[in-house]
């Protein structure tokens, strides 16, 4: 699908959000808003072991003995460009983890456009720093379970799934805030494509493209489950990202419970509206978290961070805000 | 058959990473085809008669199904057919013809699906290649492995290979080298990587287009010592000696490489690639 065709979906969709029921269904109930609490961090020098710890147990995350994988998105090492999850904020969640009690902490990816690990959660800057008890995995070359597609949008009746993210006890998902070339922005939900391995939908995984991006992340949203999400906000992309964009310093982590609420509120720090980007739209569908009303922002004042992120042309009609 | 060479200690070393008559990536995973077959073609230049080698060679042919596909196992029917074509560059290797030739007609009947060219992305949609997975685009290491497979054959003129090789040349980026597969996005060039670019390299030894190739020459051999990976070493090395480049620095480095301890991340395919880079580029070629 060319962006302007995707696009026109987007903005029809965008327009009929407003009516009930076309979003895929009723949102699911839930007793009170998603907690999203704003960590500022002004650059990557500063341990947050402590606090984010401090957040995930006041989030009532529970990790004692149990086996937790962070996914990270690390897909391209290139020391010039803001592109991955940046290692100390993967670091200071792997240490929290392990402070919380986690028996085991392993980081993976399945980077979507590189094959060499060494690029990837093998590469020596994320290694070195890391707690020795921290294990990286190279989840593109491994083994996969078979999980049926709990989704119905993409028509693929299963994903093979790494074996990392189908054994472990607790999911983390670890997102860069950048724009997408594609999908106006990528963070906690398209992170899910990093759960399936290259060797089973190549490079890049142009199956889940075929299938409709958006359709894959929303599939992939109700197939994997996710205990708890951290945005890497310190320093975001814009223009033209995932990869080629700018570095946006924002100063900022966001960590929820909830994958859809961390999107949409990275979303309206970074000036986009996500009850414009067709896929957040959809996800409010099963998701709670979509609506600024849905989502209680913790911790730092979100003006703050608030900012306006540069992006193609294409995605400008996505913009809106002043959210905060 | 390659004659027997030497006995090599980096071969050795690399049959230390068999388990349950397969390769694993990593230790702590299960037999993976393309890492055994990695290990194949290090082995057919020293010990293609050898113990290890009849026992990975059992387990890839058993894992060829009727219509000459390799997959990656037999429990995910369908999956990983892109290893179809390593797997018929071993058996050409291996003296197995019925076999890769059973492979070669998997590899025919497979295409990329082709669109209308997009004005944002600088290629050609219409030129078919090889997907990774079937009903999909056409992508660099798909298309570049299919091309050596016929290459190796005898088949480097079939109608197939020589579009395999338009592909290619299309997908190359414009300053040198290739990525996955799109050499530019919305008029700036993409990224070039080491591993697909020696790979689609090992396309065009001995085979017509090699004139148009030297932008990605130039860049492999001009950053050559940025190369940090075992991967890339390798598949810089296989590519830069495929066309006569000198190749002493990076194989020093590689050499080293493949001599430093192995851990619990050390892919294998990347440990055999490199075992066959050390032996030069010649069981990719014709």
């Amino acid at each position: 699908m060319r962006r302007r065709d995707f696009l026109k979906g987007a903005a029809a969709l965008a327009n009929g959000a407003a009516l009930p029921g076309l979003a895929g269904g009723p949102p699911q109930t839930r007793p009170a808003p998603c907690p999203v609490t704003l960590l500022a961090v002004p650059d990557y020098r500063r341990d947050m072991e402590k606090e984010i710890a401090a957040v995930m147990a006041d989030d009532g995350l529970v990790l004692k003995g149990k086996k937790v994988l962070l996914k990270p998105n690390f897909v391209e090492a290139h020391p010039e460009r803001p592109i991955n999850t940046h290692p100390s904020v993967i670091a200071s969640v792997a240490h929290a983890c392990l402070r919380l009690g986690a028996a085991e902490v392993t980081v993976g990816e399945a980077s979507g456009h590189r094959r060499d690990p060494w690029f990837s959660v093998l590469n020596p800057t994320l290694r070195a720093v890391l707690d020795r008890r921290v294990r990286t995995v190279d989840m593109n070359h491994g083994d996969a379970v078979a999980v049926p597609n709990r989704g119905r949008r993409s028509g693929l009746p299963q994903f093979y799934l790494a074996r990392a993210v189908a054994e472990a006890d607790a999911l983390i998902s670890l997102p860069k805030m950048k724009t997408h070339h594609w999908m106006g922005v990528t963070l906690c939900l398209k992170n899910l494509f990093g759960t399936l391995p290259g060797i089973y939908y190549g490079w890049p995984k142009n199956l889940l493209h075929f299938r409709g991006i958006e359709n894959s992340i929303l599939d992939l949203a109700q197939t994997v489950k996710v205990h708890y999400n951290v945005i890497d906000g310190v320093v975001g992309m814009e223009g033209d990202g995932p990869i080629m964009g700018r570095a946006r310093p924002v100063g900022a982590l966001l960590l929820s419970p909830f994958s859809l609420a961390a999107d949409a509120t990275a979303s309206r720090l970074m000036g986009f509206d996500p009850r414009r980007i067709l896929y957040l739209i959809q996800a409010g569908g099963f998701l709670p978290g979509l609506k600024a009303e849905d989502v209680a922002v913790r911790g730092e004042n979100p003006r703050r961070f608030a900012t306006v992120f540069d992006c193609l042309e294409d995605f400008k009609r996505m913009r809106g805000g002043p959210f905060f | 058959m390659i004659p027997a060479a030497e006995p090599n200690p980096l071969v050795r070393r690399l049959a230390a990473f068999v388990r349950d008559g397969g390769v694993p990536y990593y230790p702590s995973g299960e037999p993976a085809v393309e890492a055994s077959l990695l290990a194949l073609l290090a082995l057919s230049a020293s010990e293609p008669g050898g113990q290890t080698a009849k026992a990975l060679l059992a387990r890839i042919s058993a894992l060829q199904g009727p219509d000459g596909s390799v997959g990656l196992a037999p429990a995910h029917p369908g999956q990983g057919l892109w290893l179809t074509a390593p797997a018929a560059v071993v058996f050409h290797r291996y003296d197995l013809k019925a076999a890769r030739d059973r492979a070669l007609g998997f590899l025919l009947s497979l295409k990329s699906v082709t669109v209308a060219n997009d004005p944002n992305v600088r290629q050609d949609n219409t030129i078919v290649g090889w997907p990774w997975v079937a009903g999909t685009f056409g992508w660099v290491e798909p298309t570049a492995w299919a091309a050596i497979a016929l290459g190796v054959s005898g088949q480097g003129g079939h109608p197939r290979a020589v579009e395999g090789r338009r592909f290619l040349l299309d997908r190359q980026i414009p300053s040198g080298g290739w990525n996955y597969g799109n050499p530019g996005v919305n008029d700036r060039e993409l990224l070039p990587f080491w591993d697909t670019t020696g790979l689609a390299l090992l396309v065009f030894g001995r085979q017509p287009g090699a004139a148009r190739i030297r932008p990605s020459l130039d860049f492999l051999e001009g950053n050559q010592d940025r190369i940090e990976s075992l991967c890339g070493l390798a598949w810089a090395a296989l590519g830069l000696e495929c066309h006569g480049r000198d190749t002493a620095r990076i194989k020093k480095r590689l050499r080293a490489a493949l001599d430093s301890p192995p851990d619990d991340t050390t892919n294998a395919a990347h440990f055999a690639a490199g075992v066959v880079a050390l032996a030069g580029p010649k069981v990719f070629l014709p």
